[in-house]
C-alpha cells in the first residue's frame, strides 16, 4: 500500500505518520490537567487487554457457577467500568486525532476498524459492523492466532438524529460489552451525546503550536523539492489554519503542484486568506472591490462569519458605500427581497431557497451601483446597532418608568409606550414645574426623568 | 406623596361604577349583576381608549369589595413573556421522572402564556367571603391560537373564576369563547354625558369653555375621554381661557404625526435622513412595522396627490407590507419602503 504510486496520493495520505515516534506531539488535557496524550493511550489501551483478562477469568467461573445452581441463585457476570473501555477525544480538526489511534495501533502491533462518518450508523448497521468483533472472538480466532484489535469510532459529532438513530445508546452498550478498548474522537461537544460523555474519560486535544507546524511542513519542502514558496507566504498559511496541519499539508499542495500558475497560487493565498478575515475588511472589500457575482459569492461562501448578522452589516453599512437614490433604491429591492427570502426558508425549511438568500444579499446589494470604479474612499464600517426584532421588547429604563406608572395608574406596556408617555414629554416639555411634578407623583429619579426630555 | 395626581385623566378617574360618565344602560346591567352576587364570563368589546377596562375594574372591584386584591387579577394579553416568566415555564414544561404522579415524565403541553399567567390565577381557591374570583384578560383578541386554551379553561375553573375578557376587535374572537360569555358592547359615549363631564372639570380646574369648544373637543378627539382630557390639561397651561383655535393648536397625535413628518422627508428625497428618523419613531413608539404601515396608510390619504400617484404610493406600501410579513428584520423592509419613495418623488 504504501510503495505504490505515492506521486498521485494526497500529501496528507503520503505523510501520515505511522508509528507515534514520528508524530508531531499534540498535547492534550482532561479536565484541567495536562497528560501527555500518546503515553496515555498507550497505558489505557495496555491495561484495558490486562483487566479484560482478568475480567474473562472471574466470569468464566461464574459461568460454570451459573451451570451448577439454579436460576435463583445465578451470579451476574461482571462488566468493565465503562471509562476503562473507551476514551474520547475531542479537538478541532486537523491536529491528528484519527493519526494518533492508527499510530498506537501500529505500535503496538493491532488492527483497527474504523467506523466514520461516512457509514450509517444505525443501530443495526453499528451492531453487525461491531458487534461480531467486540462480543466474542469470531470462529476464526480460534484457528488462527489473529492480531488484537482497536476500535476506532471516528467523527462521533457525526450521529445525526434521524439517519443514526438509536446510535448513541448502541454505542454505549457496545461499549460496555467490548473485548476491544474503544477509541472515539469528535470535533464538538455535542447535546445528544450527553450520556456518553458522562461515562467515559474526555481528552480535549489542543491544536498544533505553529513551530511544530512549520517543522514538519519545511520537512515535506524539501523531500517534494518544492521551490517558490516564500517564508512569507508559508507563515500566512500556517497562521491561518491555526493548527491544522492537515489543512496546511493540503494548501501547500494545492499552491505547489505544477500545473497552477501565479494567479492561480495568489487566489489561493488570497481567497483563504479573507476567511479569517474578520467582518470589518469583508463589508470593505464586498462594496470596495466587488465587480462581478462570482467574486461576491467567493467572499461570502468562503466567510466564516454568520449569514445571520451579515446581511444585517450589509444593511446596516449600505448606505455610506451607495449614495445615489435610484442604486439605493435597488439595493434595497434586492436586500428585503433577501430578508423574506430568508424568512421563510426559516419559517418553513424551504433550503432550496438559500442561493437566491446568497446572491441577493451579496452581490445583489454591492453590484446595484452602477457608476465604476468603485468608491476608492474610506468609510467607517458601522456596528448594527439598530437590531429591529419585530417583537415588543423595551429597554431596562423604559420598563423601570413603565413599571412605576402601571403602580400609579392601570395602563398596558403598549398603551403605555405609545400613547401615554408621548403626553408625559408633551406636559413635561412646558416647564421645569411640570416635569418636576410629574416626576415626583410617579417617584422618578433623575435618569428616568432623562426619558421625558 | 401628593394626595392629586398632576395628570387630569388620572385625578378625574371613576372611582366607583357610579361615576362613571354616560352608559347609563350598562351601568344598570352591572349594577343588577352585583345586586345578585353571580355573574357569567363577560366579553367587553369597543373602539380603543373608550373606558372598557375602566369599567370592567371598578366592577370588579365592587363586586368583591374588600377581598378585591386577593381575588383579582389583570392580564395583558399582547404583553410577551419577560426572560424569566420564560425560564419559568420552560423549566415547567416536563415533569421529571422522579417525581410521583400520573403527569411524570410527561410533556406539559399548555401553552406557555397560560400557563405561566392564567393557570396558576384561576386554579387557587378564593380567599374570603366572595362567590368567586375574577380575572380580566385585555386585549384578548392577540391572543390567537391560544384563545384555544381558554375554552376548556373557562369551563373547568369557571366555578372558581369567572373572566372578563375585554377586546378591540370582536371579529377576531372565536365562536366557541363567544358563546362562553355575556356580550357588553361598550359603546362611544354620548355628547351629553361628555359635555357634563368637561363641565365638571372645568369648573373644578377654573377654566372657561364654552359649549362650542366642547363640541370641538368631542370631534377633534372622537369622544375618546382619555384624549381628551389630556387635551383638556394641555391647552390649560397657557391660560384658562379655551377656544377652538387653541385645541386645534395644540391637539396632535404624536405618532400620527411623527409618521407624516417622515413620509415628508421622503417626498424631498433625503433617504438617510429618513432612515435615521424611522429608526428614532421605531425606537420610541416601538411599532411593528404593520403598525408603522397602517398608519402610513392613513396619513398618505389625508395628503394631497393626484389619484395616479396615491395608488402608486398604495401599491409600493402594499408590497413591502406584504414582505414584512415573512421577513425577519423589520428595519430592512421599511428602509426598502422609504427608499422606494424618495425615488418616486423625483419622477413627480
Amino acid at each position: 500500500m504504501v510503495a505504490q504510486n505515492t506521486e498521485k496520493m494526497p500529501w496528507v495520505e503520503k505523510y501520515r505518520p505511522r508509528f507515534t515516534k514520528d508524530m508531531a506531539f499534540p498535547t492534550a488535557k482532561v479536565g484541567r490537567q495536562k497528560v501527555d496524550l500518546i503515553e496515555d493511550l498507550k497505558k489505557f489501551v495496555i491495561s484495558f487487554f490486562k483487566e479484560k483478562q482478568k475480567l474473562n477469568d472471574v466470569n468464566r467461573k461464574i459461568r460454570t457457577y451459573n451451570r451448577t445452581h439454579e436460576e435463583k441463585d445465578y451470579q451476574e457476570e461482571k462488566t468493565l467500568p465503562l471509562d476503562k473501555a473507551a476514551v474520547l477525544l475531542e479537538g478541532p480538526p486537523g491536529i491528528g486525532k484519527t493519526t494518533i489511534a492508527y499510530a498506537l495501533a501500529n505500535d503496538l502491533n493491532m488492527d483497527i476498524i474504523e467506523t466514520n462518518a461516512s457509514d450509517t450508523r444505525t443501530k443495526g448497521a453499528l451492531e453487525s459492523k461491531l458487534r461480531e468483533t467486540t462480543k466474542s472472538r469470531g470462529i476464526m480466532d480460534f484457528i488462527v492466532q489473529s492480531k488484537k484489535k482497536l476500535i476506532l469510532i471516528d467523527e462521533i459529532d457525526g450521529l445525526y438524529g434521524v439517519t443514526d438513530r438509536g446510535a448513541v445508546p448502541t454505542i454505549l452498550s457496545l461499549i460496555e460489552n467490548t473485548q476491544f478498548p474503544i477509541i472515539m474522537c469528535s470535533n464538538d461537544y455535542k447535546q445528544n451525546l450527553q450520556s456518553l460523555y458522562n461515562k467515559i474519560k474526555k481528552y480535549e486535544v489542543n491544536p498544533l503550536p505553529d513551530e511544530e507546524v512549520l517543522k514538519i511542513t519545511r520537512k515535506i519542502i524539501f523531500k517534494e523539492k518544492i521551490s517558490g514558496i516564500s517564508e512569507k507566504e508559508l507563515n500566512l498559511i500556517i497562521e491561518k489554519n491555526e493548527g491544522d496541519l492537515r489543512g496546511v499539508i493540503n494548501d501547500l499542495q494545492g499552491i505547489s503542484q505544477g500545473s497552477l500558475n501565479k494567479n492561480t497560487k495568489e487566489l489561493i493565498l488570497n481567497l483563504n486568506r479573507d476567511s479569517t478575515e474578520e467582518i470589518f475588511s469583508l463589508i470593505k472589500n464586498l462594496f470596495q472591490n466587488v465587480n462581478t457575482l462570482k467574486e461576491a459569492r467567493n467572499l461570502t461562501n468562503k466567510s466564516d462569519v454568520d449569514y445571520n448578522f451579515l446581511y444585517k452589516w450589509i444593511n446596516e453599512n449600505l448606505t455610506s458605500y451607495i449614495r445615489l437614490n435610484s442604486e439605493i433604491v435597488n439595493a434595497y429591492e434586492n436586500l428585503s427581497l433577501a430578508d423574506e427570502i430568508f424568512g421563510r426558508i426559516r419559517k418553513n425549511q424551504y433550503w432550496s431557497l438559500l442561493p437566491y438568500f446568497y446572491d441577493l444579499f451579496a452581490g445583489g446589494v454591492v453590484l446595484s451601483r452602477k457608476h465604476r470604479p468603485p468608491d476608492e474612499s474610506f468609510h467607517r464600517i458601522m456596528f448594527p446597532r439598530f437590531t429591529s426584532t419585530g417583537f415588543f421588547s423595551l429597554s431596562v429604563i423604559e420598563r423601570v418608568v413603565v413599571e412605576k406608572i402601571q403602580k400609579k395608574y392601570k395602563v398596558s406596556e403598549i398603551e403605555a409606550v405609545q400613547d401615554f408617555i408621548p403626553f408625559l414629554k408633551l406636559l413635561s416639555g412646558t416647564s421645569r414645574k411640570q416635569l418636576k411634578e410629574l416626576s415626583d407623583w410617579f417617584e422618578f429619579d433623575a435618569n428616568e426623568k432623562k426619558l421625558l426630555k | 406623596m401628593l394626595s392629586e395626581s398632576p395628570i387630569w385623566r388620572i385625578k378625574y378617574l371613576p372611582k366607583t361604577l357610579n361615576e362613571i360618565c354616560g352608559r347609563n344602560d350598562i351601568k344598570e346591567r352591572l349594577k343588577d349583576l352585583i345586586n345578585d352576587r353571580n355573574f357569567p364570563h363577560l366579553l367587553f368589546v369597543g373602539s380603543k381608549g373608550i373606558g372598557k377596562t375602566t369599567i370592567a375594574d371598578l366592577f370588579s372591584k365592587e363586586f368583591l369589595g374588600r377581598f378585591y386584591d386577593a381575588n383579582s387579577k389583570l392580564v395583558y394579553a399582547n404583553v410577551p413573556l419577560t426572560n424569566e416568566e420564560t425560564k419559568q415555564a420552560r423549566s415547567e414544561a416536563y415533569v421529571s421522572t422522579n417525581k410521583i404522579g400520573s403527569l411524570a415524565g410527561k410533556k406539559n403541553t399548555t401553552p406557555a402564556f397560560i400557563r405561566v399567567k392564567i393557570k396558576p390565577f384561576v386554579q387557587l381557591k378564593v380567599l374570603g367571603d366572595v362567590p368567586f374570583k375574577i380575572l380580566i384578560v385585555k386585549e384578548f383578541d392577540s391572543l390567537g391560537s391560544n384563545q384555544q386554551a381558554f375554552r376548556r379553561l373557562m369551563e373547568i375553573y369557571g366555578t372558581n373564576c369567572r373572566m372578563i375578557l375585554i377586546t378591540t376587535k370582536v371579529s377576531k374572537i372565536i365562536d366557541p369563547i363567544m358563546s362562553r360569555c355575556q356580550v357588553f358592547l361598550i359603546s362611544q359615549i354620548d355628547f351629553q354625558s361628555f359635555e357634563e363631564l368637561i363641565s365638571t372639570i372645568a369648573e373644578k380646574e377654573a377654566l372657561k369653555i364654552d359649549k362650542e369648544t366642547i363640541r370641538a373637543l368631542y370631534e377633534i378627539t372622537t369622544g375618546k375621554l382619555s384624549n381628551a382630557i389630556d387635551l383638556l390639561q394641555i391647552c390649560s397651561i397657557s391660560g384658562n381661557d379655551i377656544d377652538v383655535d387653541k385645541l386645534y393648536e395644540n391637539f396632535s397625535n404624536s405618532k400620527n404625526d411623527m409618521i407624516k413628518s417622515l413620509l415628508i422627508m421622503c417626498f424631498k428625497g433625503d433617504f438617510r435622513k429618513a432612515r435615521e428618523l424611522s429608526r428614532k419613531i421605531q425606537s420610541s413608539y416601538k411599532f411593528t412595522s404593520q403598525e408603522m404601515f397602517q398608519i402610513m396608510l392613513n396619513e398618505l390619504a389625508k395628503l394631497p396627490f393626484s389619484t395616479y400617484s396615491r395608488i402608486k404610493l398604495i401599491n409600493l406600501l402594499a408590497e413591502a407590507d406584504f414582505r414584512a410579513i415573512d421577513g425577519r428584520d423589520t428595519d430592512i423592509q421599511i428602509s426598502n419602503l422609504l427608499a422606494k419613495i424618495c425615488q418616486f418623488s423625483e419622477v413627480l
